[in-house]
């Protein structure tokens, strides 16, 4: 296990500015300060995140929750648990293949970044 | 054109509008000064410079997964939303046959306050559920119950993945709660899908249990109910008009509207957010936990589900709920979790699409080593989503901007 958020994030912030200089010599350096600048920002609210998660809630494991576990009761509306019928009918979903719509952007002479 | 919080908007979606020729963002053409920053932040590069004067414009819908990275990150405020729910939902609220029903996500209540001038990052959860309560939502349901609910089927899932691998479900298991995330794999990494965890997002689940077993308990008929999914998230718009997800026999997400459109509601409302008394979310589909909340960040997912398994796999209780290792605020994240009884559960975690790349290509040439990987679009997780306030240091036009200086002298805007 490791550092603490508030280390994390220092760390973050040092990355970040290192790469600002790198953008200095291209001439784009204004742009990563204000990235450097978004992650400090960011940073604030992930410890705070995880601050309400240690001193706010006062369950901290989803298997805990009263709610849920009434849920996946044997009476409950999700009786044959987790990954079960039910489940499976509200809850799962499956997905769609889209690389063709890709391959058309593609033919149209759109670069793009991948 | 409206303005909601410093982010201008189109309004209504086109109702005949199919979701995918549609980008839910655009560039106002008048606003672009060419910068590229959008640019460089877009992880497709899907925004770029048309023309000879560099102004920039999302050149596809197919190739933009809406994240709304670009619209968070551009100095000018030339980026703006093209879906807005917030006329027909302030409609419903007064329809006495409506039922209204909340869905907040976890990342929501960490951005919120900001609009009201309250430091960033406050947690502001009870005064959240009080302002909904007071716009006139009938029903306050919360979107961390189903982050509960995801863990378990996710975790559960999981867990059968490992004991039977097989083809349709083989391992890594990919994260599948962001929406940019699951449309960026569906176009670029098809080949991965049957990694990808079959579980709807939370609030992909909270529609349907909203409109079976919410409306069961509470005695409402699903026909009235109108459910308003409100996220840190521009992509979510997207996934609400997914035409499959309508399990319930409805539409499981009637109305999809992100944190600022939260905040603009509450401000058109008169209503003094800050000094507002905390309140509950009601009961079925309200309560949370920690393990909820964490999904407003990268690594969240990936603890809260770690918090399942090492007590299921081993048998025995967890002490600490801390599992600092995933904790991830940059690039991609990598640990062995020692579980008594199994052995090593491995596990990535990455936000920003450049990050998942990489851990893509690794799974695609066979060489994995991980069992479970959580991806999130937006650098840092959900509370740096497309739809939560702007940073106050990135626009160059907001008086104090440390970056104003650098921006007028560069432009000779003095
Ligand atoms: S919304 Fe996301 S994918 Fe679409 S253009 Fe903006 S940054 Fe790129
Ligand atoms: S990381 Fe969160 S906010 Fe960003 S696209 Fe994914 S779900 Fe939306």
């Amino acid at each position: 296990m490791s550092n603490t958020i508030k280390e994390v994030t220092r760390r973050c912030f040092l990355k970040v500015a290192g790469v600002a200089t790198v953008m200095t010599v291209t001439g784009i350096h204004f742009v990563d300060t204000a990235k450097a600048a978004a992650l400090d920002f960011i940073g604030k609210r992930q410890t705070s995140v995880y601050n309400a998660d240690a001193n706010i809630y006062a369950v901290r494991k989803s298997q805990d929750n009263p709610m849920v576990q009434k849920i996946y009761a044997k009476d409950g509306f999700l009786h044959d648990g987790p990954c079960g019928h039910k489940s499976h009918d509200l809850l799962h979903t499956h997905y769609t293949d889209r690389s063709a719509e890709l391959k058309k952007v593609r033919a149209k002479g759109i670069k793009l970044k991948l | 054109m409206l303005e909601i919080e410093k982010v201008m908007s189109t309004g209504q979606l086109p109702k005949s509008a199919d979701p995918t020729t549609y980008a839910m963002v655009q560039v106002d053409q008048d606003k672009c000064e060419a910068c590229g920053n959008c640019h460089e932040v877009c992880p497709t590069g899907v925004i770029q410079a048309v023309g000879s004067d560099g102004k920039h414009q999302v050149v596809d819908p197919a190739a933009c997964i809406n994240c709304g990275q670009c619209l968070l990150n551009c100095p000018y405020g030339a980026i703006y939303e093209q879906v807005s729910f917030v006329d027909e939902i302030l409609a419903k609220i007064k329809d006495p046959n409506t039922i209204v029903v909340s869905m907040p996500a976890p990342a929501v209540r960490y951005g919120l306050g900001e609009p009201f001038g309250m430091p960033p990052g406050t947690y502001v959860g009870g005064k959240m559920h009080a302002a909904l309560r007071k716009l006139g939502f009938d029903l306050i349901w919360d979107n961390e119950f189903t982050a509960d609910v995801t863990i378990m089927e996710e975790g559960t899932e999981l867990i059968n993945r490992i004991a039977k691998p097989d083809k349709k479900h083989p391992l890594p298991q990919f994260t599948s709660c962001c929406p940019g995330w699951v449309k960026f794999v569906e176009t670029f990494y098809p080949e991965l899908l049957p990694n990808v965890s079959t579980c709807k997002s939370p609030i992909g689940m909270l529609g349907p249990l909203a409109k079976t077993y919410g409306a069961q308990q509470t005695k409402t008929d699903p026909k009235k109910m109108y459910t308003v999914s409100i996220m840190p998230c521009i992509a979510k718009k997207f996934e609400g008009l997914r035409p499959e997800m309508n399990a319930s026999g409805y539409r499981d997400t009637d109305a999809t509207i992100t944190t600022r459109e939260l905040a603009y509601m509450i401000k058109k409302a008169g209503i003094d957010f800050v000094n507002l008394p905390e309140v509950q979310p009601d009961p079925i589909l309200g309560e949370s936990t920690g393990a909820a909340t964490i999904f407003a960040t990268s690594g969240g997912v990936m603890e809260a589900a770690l918090r399942l398994a090492y007590e299921v796999l081993s048998g025995q209780k967890l002490t600490n709920p801390d599992i600092k290792a995933v904790r991830a605020s940059e690039g991609i994240v990598t640990a062995s979790v020692d579980v008594p009884k199994f052995g090593k559960v491995n596990v990535a975690v990455a936000s920003g699409l450049d990050n998942a790349v990489k851990l893509c290509e690794e799974v695609k040439a066979g060489k994995s080593k991980h069992h479970f990987i959580e991806i999130m679009t937006c650098p840092g997780g959900c509370v740096n989503g497309g739809g939560q306030p702007l940073d106050p240091n990135i626009r160059v036009s907001d008086a104090g901007s440390p970056l104003l200086k650098t921006y007028k002298k560069r432009f000779g805007m003095c």
